[in-house]
């Protein structure tokens, strides 16, 4: 008889997936872990207590983090939400999304080292504005190609139903476009969330090293070679997204494709 | 009304979505022929030519694009695999939120953990010392900063094969291929001809432009080659920065060179997969 | 392109193009004449009051943790304590630091980012180059007195004088360092690097950084046949000859270096987890060789030693400048004016802090402080800067550095 196999290649590949969570974790209670050691030399909650001293400037980060990715998320998915529909009712569609891919497929650090004049010029070189700026330069063509779909020939034709219904523009969007659009939109701001959160060269670029977000730290203490303080950050960086994930995964991926 | 309205937003996906883009382009393009630049002066061509003889460009290129297709290959691949396999189990409660988890790692810290594990004082390292593999750190053999860029491929299939999985099983879900597999037997199909005459092929049609956009994605990408490269050849987002934030001030322009011609690339690579997006949504 | 352009809707192509040039126009028309000079006549109490209670920008290179405990924890709240100033540090060397102020001259920017900066030689004669720094300030510091003004490392700058542009903070020596009870005989010469490393391959490495160039200095100076060989201007022919000798030795030792020299480590903090890990046996470091923090924190073995060049290796100071446009240049004045005070001196030099000499001049200090300078406790485990400094060399022209740098690259990790 052949041995079913299936069940340990999934509980591998589930190990697998929790261990990078567990083991950064781990590295964070951990210091004075030297090679060979299989154990490290102290393992408790000092690196995390120090979270809490100025100095360290995890707090602030976290905090700055934060108001940075939530500001992009929702300026980048309502603005994508209403101009995508300009742009999916033009006749020339195609083209128009077409503008939307290069920005979108460029790698951000590269626009960004290109922008970089720019934003000096405009007075938004290291400082929290220009990374927002900059930051929903490359969320913003993510959601104009993520709504596009969505403006579809039905949605159109229920936003004539309720003018042919004598009803205004304003009860359109409220009582038809947005119920209808409710899990697209949050999906992405989500994803725009995400983008935002886990950005790091265009950040390190407009921000000038100023802007200390959570991924700055993280690069900061791997240059120091400081791994405690660096899985620290790292966790600080993927908890938050576990945690929304946890609340809105039905919708995340039902509208990718 | 209604036409002003629409101007309007025309007006305003033009000046984000558009104007950034081709600013950058046309900055980078005066900056590569000296007509930008506090060093520069004036134009010429020498930079362009200083690149295309050094040859770095091509090799970085070559380097990159070799990186970014294997790792899509092997994920894709994998991620395939996993799906026809586990399509059921993967939708458990419990199993369909673990599946999205690996969602919240971003490259940062893919590289980061890569470091933790594979560098040669690393975790594994460790366990091959007390097996009594290795004697001393230097002998576990190089995975990250290694000239076969194996730390950056790894860390790639990290993060994109999860991807991939969520995407196959909501296709597999989307395009009913449980229904169709189960038309094809009735008809007589083999199990080998429902895989590779209905499954993959559906599976593979509608996710095609994704494949290619993580491909692009993966080719631009700066911080895991950036922690887990080598010093040469590197992919070309860190051959960029470099090149643009050198010592030698003189040189700088030879970074907007590359620059210009990546992001070219990319933009033919945006017509192609766009094109191609429309023939699938089409026939989809 | 052209086909796309093509068949633009005739409004778009309308569009495009007026707004490109409205906002490439605009652009161009702030340019403003730079801030008001007059500071540079100001009394010392003017500048105080002004820098009361403003923000002062700091750039500085954050690679090693005891510097930025020093920093962070020491001179940040000392500061707001005295002067109620803000200083917020920011993260960039060298040539993001030139990029930084060399962008905002190209776009005309009036109030920069950074009001002061951590630099040294190759950074100093690239500011200078595109005109980034501001001053002279130096002698304007009260506490300036106490530096000496002829002290050759403090007023030369990569062969390039000083003359008040940017204010000496540190002064330290380059230094290899081993561990004595793994390595008997570390190699002190060229010669005898090249027997260490094919006895012992894979021990030994050049990080493609400042460190690193700075450890081929010392190999071009012993090439050139004395301690002084590279001092003067550049000497372009000099530097070809030097350096094609430097490329052969390079290339010829390469396949024993670790890696077999397939790959250089980018940064040199790298190499310190290495040398820990007995992946190399050799590592070497600015501040003596930068041992003491690292045995102290059981990363390196206290059996760790550092030691100089048989032809001696870089000696060289560190500066602060301020930036041609920067915003608070009385604060930057203020800031810095303290960090070479005799108090936060010695506590910079703290063997178990940040482990860094001054720049002051004992003898130039008021007698109670020239008691504790005395007094002041020595390195348990690294060597001290007067042990080593008989096997000492000036830092050559930067240009020597910038062509390392470059062709480093190209004729040794890309062969």
């Amino acid at each position: 008889m052949r041995v079913n196999w299936k069940p340990f290649v999934l509980t591998l590949v589930v190990l697998l997936t929790l261990f990078p969570f567990v083991y950064l974790v781990l590295l964070s209670l951990a210091s004075q872990w030297r090679f060979p050691a299989l154990l490290p030399g102290y393992f408790g909650l000092d690196n995390w207590r120090t979270i809490w001293a100025s100095e360290v400037g995890l707090v602030s980060s976290f905090l700055l983090s934060t108001l940075i990715s939530l500001s992009v998320a929702t300026v980048s998915t309502l603005s994508g939400f209403l101009i995508s529909r300009s742009v999916a009712y033009h006749p020339r569609k195609r083209l128009l999304t077409l503008f939307t891919y290069f920005p979108y497929l460029l790698a951000p650090v590269v626009l960004a080292a290109c922008l970089s004049y720019f934003f000096l010029k405009l007075g938004l070189f290291g400082n929290v504005t220009g990374v927002i700026v900059a930051q929903f330069m490359i969320t913003f063509p993510y959601s104009l190609i993520f709504f596009s779909s969505f403006w579809s020939e039905r949605t159109k034709s229920f936003e004539e139903l309720v003018f042919t219904l004598g009803g205004t523009r304003r009860q359109a969007f409220v009582k038809v476009l947005l119920p209808l659009a409710r899990g697209m939109l949050l999906i992405c701001f989500f994803q725009t969330f995400l983008i935002s959160w886990f950005e790091y060269g265009l950040t390190s670029i407009i921000g000038v090293g100023k802007v200390q977000t959570l991924t700055i730290k993280v690069f900061l203490f791997i240059k120091e070679a400081n791994f405690y303080y660096g899985a620290l950050s790292c966790c600080l960086l993927i908890f938050p997204p576990v945690v929304l994930l946890y609340l809105n995964k039905k919708y995340v991926f039902n509208k990718l494709v | 009304m209604k036409n002003r309205r629409l101007h309007i937003g025309l007006l305003l996906f033009v000046l984000i979505g558009v104007l950034p883009f081709v600013s950058a382009f046309v900055y980078a393009v005066l900056y590569s022929v000296g007509l930008a630049g506090v060093v520069n002066d004036g134009f010429t061509l020498r930079f362009w030519a200083a690149v295309w003889n050094s040859g770095e460009f091509l090799r970085s290129f070559g380097y990159s694009a070799g990186i970014a297709g294997i790792s899509v290959v092997v994920s894709v691949s994998a991620a395939m695999w996993l799906t026809l396999q586990f399509k059921r189990e993967l939708q458990h409660r419990w199993l369909s939120f673990v599946i999205y988890l690996p969602l919240a790692i971003p490259g940062v810290v893919a590289a980061f953990f890569m470091v933790q594990l594979f560098a040669k004082s690393g975790l594994f390292s460790r366990f091959a010392y007390h097996l009594g593999w290795i004697a001393e750190a230097r002998e576990f053999p190089d995975l990250i900063n290694d000239p076969y860029a194996l730390g950056i491929m790894l860390a790639f299939i990290t993060i994109v094969t999860p991807f991939f999985v969520l995407l196959f099983l909501n296709v597999y879900q989307n395009e009913r291929v449980a229904e169709l597999t189960e038309l094809a037997e009735s008809l007589g199909a083999n199990k080998k001809q429902v895989l590779w005459r209905v499954t993959l092929p559906i599976l593979l049609r509608k996710t095609w432009t994704l494949i290619g956009l993580y491909f692009i994605f993966l080719l631009g990408s700066y911080e895991v080659p950036l922690i887990l490269g080598q010093e040469s050849p590197q992919m070309l987002s860190v051959l960029i920065i470099r090149e643009i934030k050198q010592y030698d001030l003189s040189k700088i322009s030879e970074g907007y060179v590359v620059a210009v011609i990546y992001t070219i690339f990319v933009s033919l690579a945006a017509v192609l997969l766009f094109y191609r997006k429309k023939s699938t949504t089409d026939a989809g | 392109m052209m086909l796309l352009n093509e068949s633009l809707p005739p409004m778009r192509k309308f569009l495009l193009l007026p707004v490109m040039i409205a906002v490439l126009s605009g652009l161009a028309a702030c340019d403003t004449p730079p801030a008001e000079e007059n500071l540079i006549d100001a009394t010392w109490e003017t500048i105080e009051t002004q820098a009361q209670g403003s923000v002062v920008n700091f750039m500085m290179w954050q690679g090693s943790s005891p510097i930025n405990d020093y920093i962070n924890n020491y001179v940040v709240p000392e500061v707001k304590a005295r002067y109620n100033i803000d200083l917020r540090i920011s993260g960039g060397q060298g040539p993001e630091i030139v990029q930084l102020v060399m962008g905002e001259r190209e776009a005309g920017v009036a109030k920069g980012q950074v009001d002061m900066v951590w630099i040294n030689g190759e950074t100093f004669f690239q500011l200078r180059n595109i005109q980034g720094l501001w001053g002279p300030f130096v002698e304007k510091l009260p506490n300036s007195r106490f530096i000496n003004p002829e002290d050759p490392y403090l007023s030369i700058d990569f062969q390039q004088a000083v003359e008040g542009m940017e204010c000496p903070w540190s002064i330290s020596q380059f230094a290899l360092i081993y561990d004595s009870a793994r390595v008997a005989a570390p190699p002190r010469t060229l010669p005898e690097l090249e027997a260490f490393v094919m006895a012992n391959p894979g021990t030994f490495t050049v990080s493609n950084d400042f460190t690193g160039m700075t450890l081929l200095k010392s190999f071009l100076a012993e090439l050139s046949g004395s301690p002084t060989g590279l001092d003067g201007p550049f000497d372009e022919a000099k530097y070809e000859r030097l350096s094609a000798e430097l490329w052969t030795i390079l290339n010829r030792l390469k396949p024993y270096f670790w890696k077999e020299g397939k790959t250089f480590p980018k940064e040199h903090s790298v190499m310190d987890q290495m040398f820990a890990s007995g992946e190399l046996l050799i590592s070497y470091g600015f501040g003596e060789g930068g041992i003491e923090d690292k045995v102290r924190n059981g990363l390196f073995p206290t059996s760790t030693r550092g030691y100089a060049w048989e032809n001696g290796t870089i000696l060289n100071a560190n500066f602060f400048g301020i930036t041609y446009n920067a915003p608070n240049k009385a604060g930057a004045m203020q800031v810095i004016d303290f960090m070479i005070s005799p108090e936060a001196q010695l506590k910079k030099a703290d063997p178990n802090g940040m482990d860094s000499n001054p720049v002051l001049d004992v003898s130039r200090l008021p007698e109670e402080w020239k008691a504790q300078y005395e007094a002041m406790p020595t390195r348990k485990y690294g060597p001290s800067m007067s042990e080593l400094s008989v096997r000492s060399i000036q830092e050559p022209a930067a240009e020597y550095m910038i062509r390392l740098y470059d062709e480093f690259r190209t004729e040794v990790i890309e062969k």
